[in-house]
């Protein structure tokens, strides 16, 4: 690392060691509670880990000295009048929501009532201090099977006071989705927020949780999402993951999120990107046993400046698992995406079925893309393909539609929103790919 | 209604159209034959508004307007229609919301309001039931995995519900069964009024037969060679086309 960026980031953590110490100093003798000693552990650990820099291969497009510029402070409650609430939900959906406001659970706008009584929803605070829960979570947030977590789960741990935990219990399908919806808004205050959700569901249990994340910058100072998601699905169970990410385009979105599967269980991501100034996404599954199915399902949209970059591994150990993965993305104007996708086939994964796709649309001269697929096989017997691919519009199709009258506006938009839409299809409940197309819908119309 | 003038039209500095003067009243049907390569298809995508096309010289008028001058888009919306002789696929987007953009995108150029969903989707059934398409295509991509011949019924849906002043066919009875010509025929043929106009470009008297033209074309080598009216297309069906190249050559002038 060069002397600027290490004097850089030195300072930044010593700004980050400021705040935790303020922060301790008020938690008068509570500083040995479990959530507390967890946070002094992970800040330690933060003081010797380096934040990536674009040396590390894998943030080789990606400046966190940019994210991380900023003075933050952690964000405080704000008040947010229910209408505004309510715009960022999502329509018709049947769901228990969970609100927070600059990174801070808040409860009035939250609806969590008649909840299966076996489930566990808990802040992870209290969750700590009850021992049937503590070990779960203990497993979950140290595990570093395969890698090793950086500094911005670090940072996470070390600052994330509204974090959730979810236990379910085996056999039980929870009925309705868990909405997780994450409200930012600054104005002359740049502001951080931790949210983490920490999952567990045991054998043969199924869950649906949606994660959207969006905000507001009303002056200069930016905010800065920093999620860290520890999920274990065991045996046979079955989680279902949306994530829309629609913040302000000036803000900074960081998000880490480790799943770990055992035998037969399902994982499916559905992931949307459609705000923020620079957002990094890692996303990664560690298969621990035979027969899993992995699904990632993302789509991402960029205009203006804005930086999209989504890391994703999946590590293939046993055998007869699947792996499906489709990314596809639109840039315009400036903006940049980046994609680089792992996946790991070891030597004992036989009959491994991994497919993995890539493929963008880059709209303007100035809008990059830099899409590295890969797939590293050392088993024989596998059945595994990838690709990528990066176009632009096809102009017989602008033409074709433009021949039955729509403008050119109208017939690239439709375009670009088709190309999209593939994606969206996968996604099971047709309420959230409603209210994807509607926020792909305003970007187009250049809302955000 | 069209007026073409003298019009010269290059593809990559080759001359395809070398001068073709056509008159088209309302309510007429033109038919345009010729051997291939001869320009048919040239002719139709220029007033269609194509771009890779180079007019040279000539002039068009469309009621009254410089056609040349206006963007594949206003052409729709005033009135233009271009079923293609290869109408593309466009995966991801379906048949209805395609076919609503359109309809409305159209109604909203001529003033008049955009169709409510439950009127959308009533006209587009009925269209549909006319020309005997099933409604399921309705829900499928455009175009994607269509046959030949249900990509062609597919057009003159289009046809049928953007309500066109002129509609050129370019080759759409090409690869058409028989109970699918009939089909696409008689959509034709109720589409026929006073104040719309036909452009039936074919190599087949047989589509003839069905759609009676008023007047019939023959294009060679980028000019209309021969005009005449029906009777014409049977002698072209019965002959051939050498007997036409024979006069050209030896400079018979047509008419
Ligand atoms: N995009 C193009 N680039 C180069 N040459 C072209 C292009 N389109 C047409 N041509 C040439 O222009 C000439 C006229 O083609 P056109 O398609 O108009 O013929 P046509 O009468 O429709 O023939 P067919 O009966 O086979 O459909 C041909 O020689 C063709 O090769
Ligand atoms: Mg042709």
């Amino acid at each position: 690392m060069s002397t600027a960026l290490l004097e850089q980031q030195s300072e930044t953590v010593m700004h980050f060691q400021q705040l935790f110490q303020e922060r301790e100093q008020k938690l008068n003798g509570q500083a040995n509670a479990p959530l507390p000693r967890l946070q002094r552990l992970a800040m330690d650990r933060l003081a010797e880990t380096p934040f990536p820099t674009r040396r590390n291969e894998d943030w080789k497009y990606t400046a966190t000295t940019r994210i991380l510029a900023p003075a933050y402070t952690a964000g405080t409650e704000a008040e947010l009048a229910a209408e505004q609430v309510k715009a960022a939900n999502i329509v018709c959906l049947d769901a228990y929501v969970l609100v927070f406001v600059n990174g801070v659970f808040s409860a009035k706008h939250s609806q969590v009532y008649g909840m299966p009584p076996e489930l566990t929803l808990w802040p992870v605070k209290d969750a700590l201090k009850d021992d049937r829960f503590r070990p779960i979570i203990e497993a979950q947030l140290f595990h570093e099977e395969n890698q090793v977590h950086n500094a911005f789960e670090h940072l996470n741990m070390a600052f994330a006071e509204h974090g959730h935990f979810i236990h379910v219990p085996k056999n039980v399908v929870v009925d309705k989705p868990i909405h997780f919806l994450y409200i930012s808004e600054t104005e002359d205050q740049a502001i951080f927020t931790h949210p983490q959700i920490i999952i567990s569901l045991e054998r043969s249990a199924e869950l649906t949780i949606i994660e959207h994340f969006t905000g507001t910058v009303k002056g200069d100072a930016p905010y800065f999402t920093n999620v860290a998601n520890r999920f274990h699905v065991a045996e046979n169970a079955n989680l279902k993951h949306y994530r829309i990410q629609d913040e302000s385009v000036k803000a900074f979105h960081v998000n880490n999120t480790r799943v770990r599967q055992d035998r037969v269980s399902t994982y499916s991501g559905y992931l949307v990107d459609l705000g923020s100034r620079i957002v990094r996404n890692n996303l990664g599954a560690v298969l621990l046993d035979e027969s899993t199915n992995t699904n990632f399902y993302g789509m991402y949209f960029g205009r203006g400046e804005q930086h999209i970059d989504n890391q994703t591994f999946i590590d293939h150990a046993f055998p007869h698992c699947e792996s499906n993965e489709l990314y596809k993305g639109i840039v315009n104007d400036k903006a940049s995406a980046v994609f680089n996708g792992k996946v790991l086939v070891r030597q004992d994964a036989q009959k491994t079925n991994a497919y993995q796709q890539n493929s963008s649309l880059v709209l303007s001269p100035k809008a990059v893309v830099d899409s590295k697929p890969q797939l590293e096989i050392f088993a024989d017997d596998v059945k595994c393909s990838h690709g990528a691919t990066i176009g632009q519009l096809d102009e017989n199709s602008v033409f074709y539609l433009r021949s039955r009258g729509l403008s050119d506006e109208q017939a690239r938009a439709l375009l670009q929103h088709a190309f999209l839409k593939e994606v969206l299809d996968f996604m099971p409940e047709e309420k959230v790919i409603n209210a994807s197309e509607e926020l792909i819908t305003k970007k187009f119309q250049g809302e955000f | 209604m069209l007026s073409i003038k003298d019009l010269k039209v290059d593809i990559e500095d080759k001359a395809i159209l070398q001068g073709i003067s056509l008159d088209i009243k309302p309510g007429e049907v033109h038919a345009i034959m010729g051997p291939n390569g001869s320009g048919k298809s040239t002719l139709a995508n220029v007033l269609s508004g194509r771009e890779e096309y180079e007019v040279t010289g000539g002039d068009v008028s469309f009621l009254g307007e410089d056609l040349l001058e206006l963007e594949v888009d206003e052409r729709a919306q005033a009135g233009i229609f271009m079923a293609f002789q290869y109408p593309v696929e466009i995966p991801g987007v379906t048949t209805a919301t395609f076919l609503k953009s359109a309809v409305n995108a159209v109604r909203e150029a001529r003033g008049l309001e955009e169709l409510k969903p439950v009127e959308m989707l009533r006209l587009i059934r009925q269209k549909a039931d006319m020309l005997g398409i099933d409604h399921k295509f309705l829900q499928r991509s455009l175009n994607e995995g269509f046959s030949g011949g249900e990509k062609k019924r597919n057009e003159m849906l289009q046809m049928a519900l953007l309500e066109p002043k002129l509609a050129i066919l370019d080759e759409t009875d090409s690869g058409l069964d028989i109970d699918a010509l009939k089909i696409v025929s008689d959509a034709v043929n109720q589409l026929r009024q006073a104040d719309r106009s036909f452009i039936v470009v074919t190599h087949y008297q047989r589509l003839l037969n069905y759609i009676v033209p008023d007047y019939v074309h023959v294009l060679y080598n980028g000019r209309i060679v021969k005009s005449g009216d029906k009777n014409l297309a049977l002698e072209l069906e019965e002959k051939g086309y050498d007997w036409i190249k024979e006069e050209v050559a030896a400079g018979i002038p047509s008419l």
